[in-house]
């Protein structure tokens, strides 16, 4: 009996250890074999943005083995949810991936494992990028990203509810929204006003497209500010959303993608939502009576939120450098470049692609939006920490008072 | 065994030691070093994506006490372990006696009780969860329509329903474990043990809390045990349940630790939470060992 105390105690301390410190994350094949008979292999590390992702993937670089035979390029995807785990433990054992795609660079830049963009790529296809996404893309001074995809957001509603609640125009301003949340909710009909999901999936966009609609921030170009009182007035108003029954119930802890499918479904009337939401609703209600308008503001002047994801390339091994840049020219050739933009149903960064992408119309409400778009200040190396704290927190306005819960995550942003 | 006896006992160590090399390397590899690499983590500064920024002494710890949430989750931690392994080592206790029953049937429903224990812990949650969703739950909708509910209920989307919902959770899928073990303690207990009590005119609770429940201690030792470590130690269930509820409400020190690293992206202060983690459930069944004395020897 005492020798099974003792290996339970070791049973526990392995098990806590194993929590931690999160060893033993898949390494798919990433070996960082560098030059095999006068090849170079680079590893490419890619998110999962929908199902077709990995085929789009294989296709491009089936296309650029094609056309660089010395070249190989070993592929590996991961779901959103995980590949800022795998990330931090390839990057811990010292196995980062050549080329990363993810949404922010700048803690990877502060530790100095990243090339300068303008390193990876020709600088023709350097010269391609929208100059409001490589500002996005630089930390002091230096660009580090290649925004690869973007998107915005806008205000989804469904015509036929608004109609029933006697609301003709969709909301401009927040009391627009306001009026607009009540008047569907007192239709009595089970069907919800306004969908705000502050559930820990995406609760820091949801803020950001309120706070940035009332004029906030959350940098004043140097720290991280999340208790101002521009945002306090934005977050304050979101609480008298729910306070007031304009949105579903328990804000707090709704998660993004479910709660668009119940829009989708017709039992929530207006959420903000994303150009692949189109697509979406195209696929599972067609019949849906819904249009898109832009996000409403405090005083109706457009703003949006904008999001970039960024292409990468870690300093690995410098006789890889040649390599990468033929792969990553070759994914912003303006062909190749749409084929994935077009299909993910993303919006373009670069100028060529902003002239040819096929999505031109579909996308018109969003590409309206872009020019106001503003960003998450993803450059700031306490932002992570500040969403993490946002996706964590924000969702207690439901039941504490506005002010102390921006404490808090100020707090967490200046502990980063 | 006086004199000479130590020696002797070294050389036979020593001579076993190639064959328990292998098994003393994969110890040490795979409990020793995790562990301590832990512990050095809990003391270094690194950021946040794990590179390290040289030592940092108690700053992880000392963070972790200004934590302002910390006093809600450690009574948060001690609700889930002695709620969840209180109510399984009950509930356990009578589906063991019944298990221990002839009757027809038997062998079906042991195989049943098995079910929760086969399941993957994810799985089984993930469909609680989605039955207690106030959009489209088969549940929520099944309760508001026997008129128990006025209209759907957000079950995990409050932080005390949704713990309570995930401590159901945690007492189904620990039951087999917990039932087989006392099962398989009451079969070790002989017959004429039990008719000599019922000659001596106890009756049937005498003599199970006088004669049963004594000789079952060390099976009911192994599975509390077993089942605090388990449940302290349990992330799945609160995570599919409580993952998206704002706020520390609803944490168990095992679940800020994943904050930790995945929202705050503090890997070293996570360290450091696990380092308190060890050492409280180390302390817990320490003091269960102290008091219950579950390995004394009554005969």
């Amino acid at each position: 009996m005492r020798r099974l105390v003792s290996m339970t105690a070791a049973t526990v301390a392995a098990g806590l250890a194993l929590t931690a410190c999160g060893f033993g994350g898949d390494d798919g094949g990433s070996g960082g074999s560098g030059d095999e008979g006068g090849a170079t292999s680079i590893d490419l590390l890619v998110p999962q943005y929908s199902d077709g992702t990995t085929a789009l993937w294989e296709e491009i670089i089936a296309s650029f083995e094609d056309e660089n035979p010395d070249v190989t390029v070993d592929l590996e995807v991961q779901s959103w949810d995980n590949i800022n785990d795998v990330i931090r433990t390839k990057v811990q054992a010292g196995e980062a991936p050549d080329i990363l795609n993810i949404d922010a660079f700048s803690g990877f830049a502060k530790d100095y494992l990243l090339y300068p963009a303008d390193e990876i790529v020709s600088e023709e296809t350097f010269g391609d990028f929208q100059e409001s996404f490589i500002e996005n893309a630089s930390l002091d001074g230096t660009v580090y990203g290649l925004p690869m995809i973007a998107s915005a957001r806008a205000l989804f509603y469904n015509e036929d509810v608004l109609a029933q609640a006697g609301i003709a125009e969709p909301p401009a301003t927040w009391d627009d929204l306001l009026a607009a949340g009540t008047a569907v909710a007192a239709l009595g009909t089970g069907v919800y006003g306004y969908g705000m999901p502050l559930g820990s999936e995406e609760a820091q966009a949801e803020t950001s497209i309120w706070t940035f609609g009332g004029g906030g921030s959350w940098t004043d170009g140097d720290a991280i500010t999340v208790d101002t009182p521009e945002n306090l007035a934005a977050v304050e108003f979101m609480k008298r959303m729910i306070d007031e029954g304009a949105t579903q119930p328990d804000p707090g802890a709704t998660d993004r993608t479910p709660m668009l499918d119940v829009f989708v479904q017709g039992q929530i009337a207006m959420a903000v939502g994303l150009p692949p939401t189109i697509g979406q609703i195209e696929e599972r209600n067609p019949a849906l009576d819904y249009g898109i308008a832009p996000v409403p503001t405090q005083d109706g002047s457009p703003v949006t939120l904008g999001v970039a994801d960024h292409l990468m390339a870690f300093r690995n091994d410098d006789d890889k450098q040649d390599a990468i840049r033929a792969f990553l020219d070759h994914f912003f050739a303006t062909d190749t470049y749409l084929s994935f933009v077009d299909t993910e149903g993303f919006l373009p960064t670069t100028k060529s692609g902003a002239e040819g992408t096929a999505n031109a119309e579909r996308f018109a409400d969003f590409l309206e939006v872009l020019p106001d778009a503003q960003f998450y200040p993803s450059t700031n190396e306490a932002w992570a920490a500040t969403q993490g704290a946002l996706q964590s927190l924000v969702g207690q306005i439901q039941t504490q008072d506005a002010a102390s819960v921006l404490q808090q995550i100020q707090a967490a942003a200046d502990n980063a | 065994m006086t004199t000479g006896g130590r020696p002797a006992r070294w050389t036979a160590t020593a001579r076993a030691l190639p064959w328990l090399g292998p098994t003393l390397v994969l110890v040490a590899g795979v409990v020793f070093f995790p562990a301590g690499y832990m512990a050095w983590t809990s003391f270094r500064d690194l950021s946040q994506f794990g590179v390290d920024n040289g030592p940092a002494g108690f700053d992880n710890y000392a963070r972790l006490l200004e934590f302002t949430a910390l006093s809600r989750v450690l009574l948060n931690t001690v609700v889930w372990v002695v709620g969840v392994v209180v109510v399984t080592v009950v509930v356990s206790l009578g589906l063991a006696q019944f298990l221990d029953k002839a009757f027809p049937g038997r062998r079906f429903v042991r195989l049943t009780v098995i079910v929760p224990w086969a399941a993957s812990v994810v799985m089984t949650t993930t469909v609680i969860y989605y039955g207690l969703d106030p959009f489209y739950g088969v549940l929520n909708a099944f309760l508001v329509d026997v008129g128990l509910l006025d209209q759907p209920y957000g079950f995990t989307r409050n932080a005390v329903p949704a713990f309570l919902t995930a401590m159901g959770i945690a007492v189904f899928v620990s039951l087999p474990f917990t039932t087989y073990t006392l099962l398989a303690g009451l079969q070790t207990i002989p017959d004429d043990v039990r008719e000599a009590a019922q000659m001596d005119g106890a009756g049937p609770w005498a003599a199970y809390r006088r004669i049963i429940l004594p000789l079952l201690r060390p099976a009911l030792a192994v599975a509390t045990i077993i089942n605090i470590i388990n449940v302290f130690n349990s992330l799945p269930i609160l995570q599919v349940i409580t993952g998206s509820i704002p706020g520390y409400n609803a944490d168990t020190t095992t679940t800020l630790i994943f904050k930790f690293i995945r929202a705050d992206r503090q890997i070293d202060t996570a360290s450091a939470l696990s380092i308190v983690n060890f050492l409280i459930v180390l302390a817990v069944i320490l003091v269960y060992l102290k008091v219950v004395k579950p390995m004394r020897d009554d005969e």
